[in-house]
């Protein structure tokens, strides 16, 4: 089978806009859309996209298919195709584009650090949380920071979508000394947050639901 | 040029908690070709081994490993492994990872391939995930200062010295050096040498071939873990833990045939004696479809598959479109580990001072003939650690002269990847020479060895090197220059995949990973001792025997 890939196309060095070129290649059924990028670049070498892991877990490879932002590795070609035909890709749409499919992580990672991103370890810790809150910080805790969420749910509040996720993995972590203050900074009323589960729960590529947070 | 007291090479696992073993306040720079949640060790799924348990001891920790090493791995290095493993998962637990729990609240532990106990600590099935992301975390917390997509081209020597490193910024398409009191080599392993591979994009093990172009002394390297239960067709790693939680292996019979080969272990003897059951299968005809052996957790429950599995779960469904509670996996063995690497000491160093490797890129050697399944994860935190810990001693002895000579040397080598009027990536290319690499390397160098098709690989990949040396990549400081990174990486995989196939033709005995049918017994008077490889004047590597570390067991028969 043969599929039209339509990829925009943009290098800083040659370009003065963003361009579209169209590539066919052959694919299987069993394929992803990274597999069918791979192929792209064998046709051009100086096609750039980010990849690694190509089993969902790394969180590269995060890009627009079909006007969806998701993972190329883990969206199989026949179900953004059918019976193939041609499939748009760009990059993330709401990071700026550097090169072809790879975009500009650094303001997304700088939005992560402004949530202090990292488990304050009250002295009152004693190594032990029971099952079940241990089963509501792992939930949030998927999270491959992909970059999806962010490119695809309009910010709500002072805090970016990825950053959100990881202030409520923290607010619900027993070990946290700021715990569910957390959810103050974020700027968010029990409403807006159940708004965003909502919206996350549909286009996060892991899937993550997120747990209540106890807010006083 | 810019300058660090400290820089570390690799954001995985091992690199970031060397990183964040320095106090606030200290220089200390990670370079990472990509950025570090992207890291393999993200994909790490089973756990990290760590007699925790009372009824559990290191003493079982360390005869499970040295047993399950083939007798070649190092006593004293595997000693230190299991002793500082549980104080290092206590010190993660203060980090905040998200273990899963007992009923009573401790970070749960279960079985995996080759363990007398259930000593794996884990989180559901995301185990190196959940911790790359906690260290991750904390080196943020801690101030690192991370370079992101920057990748290592040459390591920078005066004096015989580590001085500096010549680095690529991917982003800018610009050459930079970079001044140190010391190095950490953290970049992983080279599975992408193999065709089948449960490794990522980025495992092809730049630093373990940089450092020996540098004059590093490398080890074991005919040591290759297949994977026994990878996805058929992709290699998508399905967790060892699928087992360890009880799933079953059977064949087109629907037999567990692993009654054949571990009647005691079964399912969870270690790695090489599984895949080479599985393969044994395969070839007497007990196999499914072209090639393949069926994983079968229905018997699991949909329930627990969900609470324990649920990345296996996810994974087979969106892979090979299976639901695991209902239909058995399709499954075939994969490269999947390399225990070879970078020679080093209990302190992480390596044969260059100023230098020092750990993790999958070093060979310290914990993993001797053949790995355990728990033990890298375990050994990435001991051993970044404990390089942490070298690190900051050494921080304090002066800086290395500014790299003159070695720069020199290392442009000129840099400039020789680009073409004037070189023969363009015309009729050849790096995807073909690296689709044959990958053939030769899977179908000869795999899990069943022959003196003759060893030797041919040999020959074969000769005559890749000889291909790959006819080509240059335009020329140019383009931003994201995918083209010139594979050309670079391939030239280290060609590297490496030489050493391999050479290592492996040499070594006449079978032993852990390595098995030669034409040698199909472990041959302790001739060859228990490591196979270490150093560059010669001329660019070919030299092989030597080098003594394995003994303290309290002496080599016996390795039944399961």
């Amino acid at each position: 089978m043969q599929l039209r890939l339509i990829i925009e196309r943009f290098d800083p060095q040659t370009n003065d806009a963003a361009y579209r070129q169209t590539f066919t290649v052959d694919w299987e059924r069993h394929e992803t859309v990274l597999d069918v990028l791979l192929k792209a670049r064998r046709q051009d070498p100086a096609l750039a996209f980010r990849r690694s892991c190509r089993s969902g877990i790394c969180g590269s490879c995060a890009m627009q298919i079909g006007n969806i932002s998701r993972l190329a590795c883990q969206t199989l070609v026949r179900d953004v195709t059918g019976d193939g035909g041609e499939l748009e890709i760009k990059p993330l749409p709401g990071f700026r584009q550097l090169k072809d499919l790879v975009v500009d992580l650094e303001p997304f990672f700088a939005a992560l650090k402004r949530v202090l991103p990292w488990v304050i370890t009250g002295p009152h810790h004693d190594g032990l949380i029971s099952p079940e809150v241990s089963a509501r910080i792992e939930t949030p805790a998927t999270c491959i920071l992909c970059g999806v969420c962010d490119a695809a749910i309009p910010q709500n509040g002072p805090v970016t979508s990825a950053a959100l996720v990881k202030n409520v993995r923290l607010a619900v972590d027993p070990r946290d000394a700021l715990g569910s203050e957390r959810m103050k900074s974020a700027g968010l009323t029990g409403e807006g947050l159940q708004t965003f589960r909502e919206l996350l729960a549909n286009i996060c590529p892991k899937g993550i639901k997120l747990p209540p947070v106890v807010q006083e | 040029m810019i300058f660090h007291d400290i820089v570390i090479v690799g954001g995985g696992l091992t690199g970031l908690m060397a990183a964040v073993e320095a106090p606030p306040g200290t220089d200390v720079a990670l370079i990472s070709k990509i950025y570090p949640t992207r890291s393999h060790s993200g994909a790490a799924q089973g756990g990290f081994n760590a007699a925790m348990a009372e009824d559990d001891s290191v003493e079982n920790h360390v005869f499970d490993t040295v047993k399950g090493s083939d007798y070649l791995g190092d006593q004293d290095a595997i000693e230190t492994l299991c002793s500082e493993g549980p104080e290092v998962i206590r010190k993660l637990e203060q980090m905040g990872v998200p273990w899963s729990r007992t009923p009573e609240g401790r970070p749960a532990q279960r079985s995996l391939g080759g363990a007398s106990f259930p000593r794996a600590c884990y989180s559901a099935d995301i185990s190196g995930h959940a911790v790359l992301h906690t260290l991750y975390e904390r080196a943020l917390a801690a101030g690192v200062r991370i370079y992101p997509e920057w990748h290592l081209v040459e390591l920078l020597l005066e004096e015989g010295r580590l001085a500096g490193l010549l680095v690529y910024d991917l982003a800018t398409g610009r050459l930079e050096v970079v001044r140190c009191r010391v190095a950490l080599l953290a970049t992983g392993g080279y599975g992408r040498i193999f065709r089948k591979t449960t490794n990522g994009h980025a495992n092809t093990g730049d630093g373990t071939a940089i450092a020996y172009r540098a004059g590093a002394v490398l080890s074991d390297m005919e040591f290759v873990q297949f994977h026994p239960t990878t996805l058929y067709g992709t290699n998508i790693l399905i967790s060892e833990a699928a087992r360890g939680d009880g799933g079953y292996l059977r064949n087109a019979a629907g037999e567990r045939f692993m009654a054949r080969y571990a009647p005691q272990k079964m399912e969870l003897a270690p790695r090489d004696v599984v895949s080479r059951s599985i393969f044994q299968e395969i070839k007497d005809g007990r196999g499914l479809g072209e090639g393949y052996i069926n994983l079968d957790l229905t018997h699991l429950g949909a329930d627990k598959i969900h609470r324990l599995l649920p990345q296996v779960n996810e994974l087979a469904h969106l892979y090979a479109a299976v639901d695991s509670s209902q239909t058995p996996i399709p499954i075939e063995p994969a490269q999947h580990y390399s225990m070879g690497g970078i020679r080093v000491n209990r302190d992480c160093e390596t044969s260059i001072p100023g230098l020092l490797a750990a993790g999958e890129t070093a060979n310290v050697s914990v993993h001797g003939a053949n790995r355990l399944g728990g033990n890298s994860l375990l050994e990435t935190v001991v051993f970044g650690r404990r390089a942490g810990r070298r690190m900051l001693e050494m921080v304090k002895r002066p800086m290395p002269p500014r790299p003159r000579v070695s720069l020199e040397r290392a442009l000129s080598n840099w400039q020789a990847n680009f073409g004037v009027g070189a023969p363009r990536q015309s009729d050849d290319s790096v995807f073909a020479i690296r689709e044959d690499m990958g053939r030769i390397m899977t179908d000869k160098v795999g899990v069943f060895r022959t003196g003759v098709e060893l030797k041919q690989a040999m020959e074969e990949l000769a005559v890749l090197r000889s291909r790959y040396a006819a080509l240059r990549v335009p020329a140019g400081e383009h931003s994201f220059n995918q083209q010139l990174i594979d050309h670079m990486e391939l030239g280290f995989m060609l590297e490496l995949s030489e050493m391999t196939a050479g290592a492996a033709w040499r070594r006449t005995e079978s032993r852990g990973a390595h098995f030669r049918i034409d040698y199909p017994r472990r041959n302790d008077p001739d060859w228990l001792h490591h196979t270490l490889i150093r560059r010669g004047d001329d660019g070919r590597p030299i092989y030597e025997a080098g003594t394995v570390a003994f303290t309290r067991f002496q080599p016996q028969e390795r039944g399961y």
